[in-house]
């Protein structure tokens, strides 16, 4: 009973979230202020002292592992300030950030899923009032940041805005590299609308390729592509001035070159190990390598960037980022728990209609399967980590591709849940509203 | 050639003179049964040198040696010195000096496994102390247990069947505890020095030395080390024979401040040979070691007084490139005083945070920490309480895959010593036993004593003083199936996904139905 007049106030649930991380950062501070075992973050004291380093007038780049935007120690300057409260800064815009895309979440919900209050709440608190999202954020990590930018994206395209969505598309990009997988669903979703308006007049069989075209350049989509292009190149164009290579190298070139030897969730972990390190010369073993991980990047690409935005966009965009999302991470070369928030910030709007909460024991056994997956990699990876053992083979591979194969069967589910939609039903539900 | 051969007596009571003979007109020097720590000099000019040897040093501005044994032995002064166990070369190189001149003279002395690629394949030293402008510009190391091959060759390639100084001295250098070998531009000259810390056995020394040419010049000193009031100064007696012009061995005494100070017992005796003070040190990792082995200096808390008020406790990592420090992790206050640290005071060499092994080209690091020591009232309480653990957390880096589970790799012990004020700095050099380019003193002021604390005597267990850990890698025995396996599983999961997107999947229905009654 307490508990769904919880779900009525929006007051409880956004106060709740909110003490929530004011209690975490609070117990972080004294865990960082009494136990050598830091609350914070290793990243943190990365985006921190390359905010001191700006602050002296140099390069963020002076700090080994500094791999992102320039903007991210500029967000976060007041940490250079003297003091605890400022040291902190960087974490409270973090769980405000947290919050904020909470927020818009619970308003796409309320306006593009026609839901009520408490719902549109109770999913909201997926993210609002998940304990993995509250303390990534308090702990200083900015993977939760992107999920102000991204949510927001997604906002701007469902409320039509272009502009600002093109503006935040060029700007998350520049960020975080990955959302530009968005870019595809968006542009396909987009195209809905102004040929369905065509469709009333035209015969649709009459259409020739030229007027294909002429119509897929429809004036949302140029609007979208001309702020994004222009807000990526220009946030490029300006950081490269103020920072030269660098910025390049260890914003982009970084992770396009990374071999990511060192164990992480990804099937290929092992594999990237075995073909990067140096063969021994002279015994060189028969069985030469074809170095198919270098083509690993296909299957990942066309799935979450070009299949899942062709087939599923039109029927419903927040599902569809999901599934992109979820393809992205599952077959990455690197994956580490980080990522898992790429897209836990697209749950809330495809659990409500989903097979995995309709159908308790399809829905329990994903999660406990995704979730066990975990549990037998990460105890693999203690028994490397700290005890020794060569766990590399079997153990962490094998786990590491059971998790994978978790996941790939979890977006399986999601995929056919959402081409199961019917064309545009989202904007139908959109129009009663 | 000049030679200058020291015995420093270690116990002056069981001495007598009478154990030195001067023969043959004083070109023969015999020594019996004399229990001492020997270090035997020989400087020889470029030109003295076989041409293929000298053009190797004129490839250098300054290039300096210091080999040092992994066998643990108790130092007497004032041979107090130290460096980690292994094979460190500084130098600075010429602006002609060919990129590759490094490597190809090592890969042709030691091994072509050897971990080195280029110049670059050594350290930049940072210099802390501008002043100490006479300290070489790089740095290169590799843990060499043994010399063995090297002086094999060297002997094979250098010594004539007549040259018995050439023979015997190599043989001698197997059982050397360190060698050193100098060379810089200025003086032209190359010096040997080798330090045994006693005679192989338990009968002391018993040698001929002889006059190898005329115009060559060979010093014997027999000393033993004797009290001296001044706190900077140590001081020396005994005998001196310059062979070819003296007839008997000469008594000598004469005192020097001495950059590396002996630590010794503080003791009113004027008369009575100072003691080594009973501070020893060892090295250890907690186990198990995993990928983030913690190295732990143990030292006994009853014997961690500072010699002196201006006295730091300093530790001197030499770490190969599969171990590397997060500098990062020393800015807390609360996590060094957690691990008996002071502060990180310089790391220079292969710091990548992320790099697997195999792709770092220099050979790896090296670090100088300030070491917490108890404060004076807790060494009162309780003086049986065990020792005084200071502990750096290390990480391994990834290395390559390999036909077994674990690779076992050396860490040489660090060194530990107490760098205290000195106030004769400038007059250390004229000490005929300095010992200079050892990677840390130009981390310090002009003005510094280095007391060197004694490793056990114990080392490992096994009287060595340096570590093995055990490395998890990719076995490669096992990994037959691993391309195919990982390969297949993505293509299968790719397919499978692509049939659910783009076939004619049939669960699906009962959703769309749900949605229309929705809607």
């Amino acid at each position: 009973m307490a508990l769904s007049s919880f779900f009525q106030s929006q007051r409880a649930v956004f106060s709740a979230s909110i003490l929530l991380r004011a209690v975490f950062l609070l117990y972080g501070l004294w865990q960082d202020a009494n136990s050598p075992m830091k609350y914070t973050d290793i990243d943190y004291y990365v985006f921190t002292d390359a905010a001191r380093f700006i602050s002296v007038g140099q390069s963020p780049y002076a700090r080994d592992t500094y791999r992102y935007t320039p903007l991210l120690a500029w967000l976060i300057y007041p940490t250079v300030w003297p003091g605890q409260f400022w040291f902190s800064f960087g974490k409270i815009l973090f769980a405000v950030g947290d919050v904020a895309a909470g927020w818009m979440m619970f308003r796409i919900l309320k306006e593009y899923r026609n839901m009520g209050d408490e719902s549109a709440l109770k999913f909201a608190s997926i993210w609002l009032l998940n304990p993995m999202v509250a303390t990534i954020s308090t702990r200083g990590s900015s993977e939760g940041l992107l999920g102000v930018f991204v949510t927001a994206l997604l906002w701007a395209v469902l409320a039509k805005r272009n502009a600002v969505a093109g503006f935040l598309l060029g700007f998350a990009v520049h960020f975080k590299i990955y959302p530009f997988i968005y870019a595809a669903s968006i542009v396909w979703w987009l195209e809905d609308s102004r040929v369905g308006q065509k469709k009333a007049g035209k015969l649709q069989s009459s259409t020739s390729l030229l007027d294909q075209i002429v119509a897929f350049l429809s004036p949302q989509r140029i609007t979208l592509a001309i702020y994004s292009l222009v807000t990526f190149l220009g946030l490029n164009v300006v950081m490269y001035k103020m920072y030269g290579y660098p910025f390049l190298d260890h914003s982009y070139f970084y992770h396009l070159i990374r071999i990511d030897h060192r164990h992480n969730f990804s099937p290929y972990n092992t594999l990237l190990y075995l073909n990067s390190s140096p063969k021994p010369t002279g015994l060189d073993s028969t069985s030469s390598s074809f170095e198919l991980e270098r083509l690993a990047f296909l299957p990942q690409l066309l799935l979450s960037a070009v299949f899942i935005p062709l087939v599923l966009a039109r029927k419903d965009l927040p599902s569809t980022m999901l599934a992109q999302t979820f393809a992205f991470v599952a077959f990455n070369k690197v994956c580490t728990s980080q990522y898992f928030l790429w897209y836990m910030m697209f749950l809330p709007y495809y659990l409500p209609d989903s097979t995995l909460l309709r159908s308790p024991s399809i829905g329990i056994t994903a999660l406990l399967a995704w979730v066990l997956g975990q549990v037998a990699w990460l105890q693999q990876g203690f028994q490397l980590e700290f005890n020794g053992y060569s766990t590399f083979v079997p153990g962490l591979w094998a786990s590491g591709i059971l998790f994978f194969l978790v996941n790939v069967g979890i977006l399986a589910v999601i995929i056919s849940d959402t081409k199961a939609k019917t064309d545009a039903s989202s904007r139908i539900v959109k129009k009663i509203s | 050639m000049k030679q200058r051969i020291t015995y420093v007596v270690k116990n002056p009571e069981a001495f007598t003179p009478e154990q030195l003979v001067v023969k043959d007109d004083g070109t023969k020097f015999t020594l019996q049964r004399v229990h001492a720590a020997k270090e035997h000099r020989i400087t020889l000019g470029l030109d003295e040198l076989p041409r293929e040897l000298s053009r190797v040093f004129q490839q250098w501005h300054e290039f300096h040696i210091r080999w040092a044994s992994s066998t643990a032995y108790t130092a007497t002064p004032p041979f107090t010195s130290r460096v980690s166990p292994g094979l460190h070369i500084f130098f600075t190189p010429l602006k002609s000096t060919p990129e590759d001149a490094l490597c190809s003279q090592l890969h042709d002395l030691l091994s072509t496994d050897l971990k080195c690629s280029s110049n670059a394949s050594a350290i930049k030293l940072p210099v802390l102390s501008e002043r100490f402008s006479m300290s070489a510009s790089s740095q290169y190391f590799d843990y060499l247990e043994s010399p063995v091959k090297v002086i094999d060759d060297f002997q094979q390639k250098f010594c004539k069947v007549e040259n018995e100084v050439c023979g015997n001295l190599t043989k001698q250098l197997l059982t050397a505890a360190y060698v050193d070998i100098d060379y810089d531009t200025i003086s032209r000259a190359v010096v040997l020095t080798a330090a045994w810390p006693d005679a192989q056995g338990n009968e002391g020394w018993s040698e001929d030395i002889e006059l190898p040419k005329k115009d060559s010049t060979v010093e014997i000193g027999v000393l033993s080390h004797e009290p001296n009031s001044d706190p900077e100064d140590v001081q020396f007696g005994g005998f001196l024979t310059v062979l070819g012009q003296d007839s008997a061995p000469k008594p000598a005494r004469f005192q020097t401040p001495t950059r590396h100070y002996p630590l010794i017992q503080s003791s009113s005796s004027t008369t009575a040979t100072p003691k080594l003070h009973p501070l020893t040190y060892t090295t250890s990792f907690s186990q198990p070691t995993g990928l983030h082995p913690t190295l732990i200096l143990s030292l006994p808390k009853e014997h961690l007084a500072p010699p002196n008020p201006s006295c730091k406790l300093h530790t001197h990592l030499t770490l190969p490139s599969y171990l590397f420090i997060d500098k990062y992790q020393f800015n807390d206050a609360l996590f060094l005083q957690s691990k008996n640290l002071k502060r990180l005071r310089s790391i220079a060499g292969a710091t990548d945070l992320e790099a697997p092994d195999w792709v770092i080209n220099q050979w790896g690091s090296a670090a100088l920490f300030e070491l917490a020591h108890p404060p004076p009232s807790t060494e009162q309480k309780d003086t049986a309480s065990a020792s005084w653990n200071v502990s750096i957390p290390l990480h391994l880096r990834y290395l390559p895959a390999s036909p077994s589970s674990h690779a076992r790799v050396p860490v040489p012990w660090p060194v530990v010593f107490w760098a205290c004020r000195a106030d004769e700095g400038a007059k250390m050099a004229a000490n005929p036993f300095d010992r200079v380019h050892l990677g840390y003193e130009a981390l310090f002021g002009p003005r510094t004593r280095f007391m060197h604390v004694e490793p056990s005597g114990q080392g490992n267990g096994t009287r060595q003083l340096v570590e093995w850990i055990d490395v998890p890698v990719l076995d490669t025995t096992k990994t037959g199936w691993v391309e195919a396996g990982t390969v297949g599983t993505v293509l299968v999961a790719f397919l499978g996904l692509c049939w659910v997107l783009f076939g004619k999947v049939g669960g699906g229905q009962k959703v769309v139905e749900k949605g229309k009654k929705k809607q």
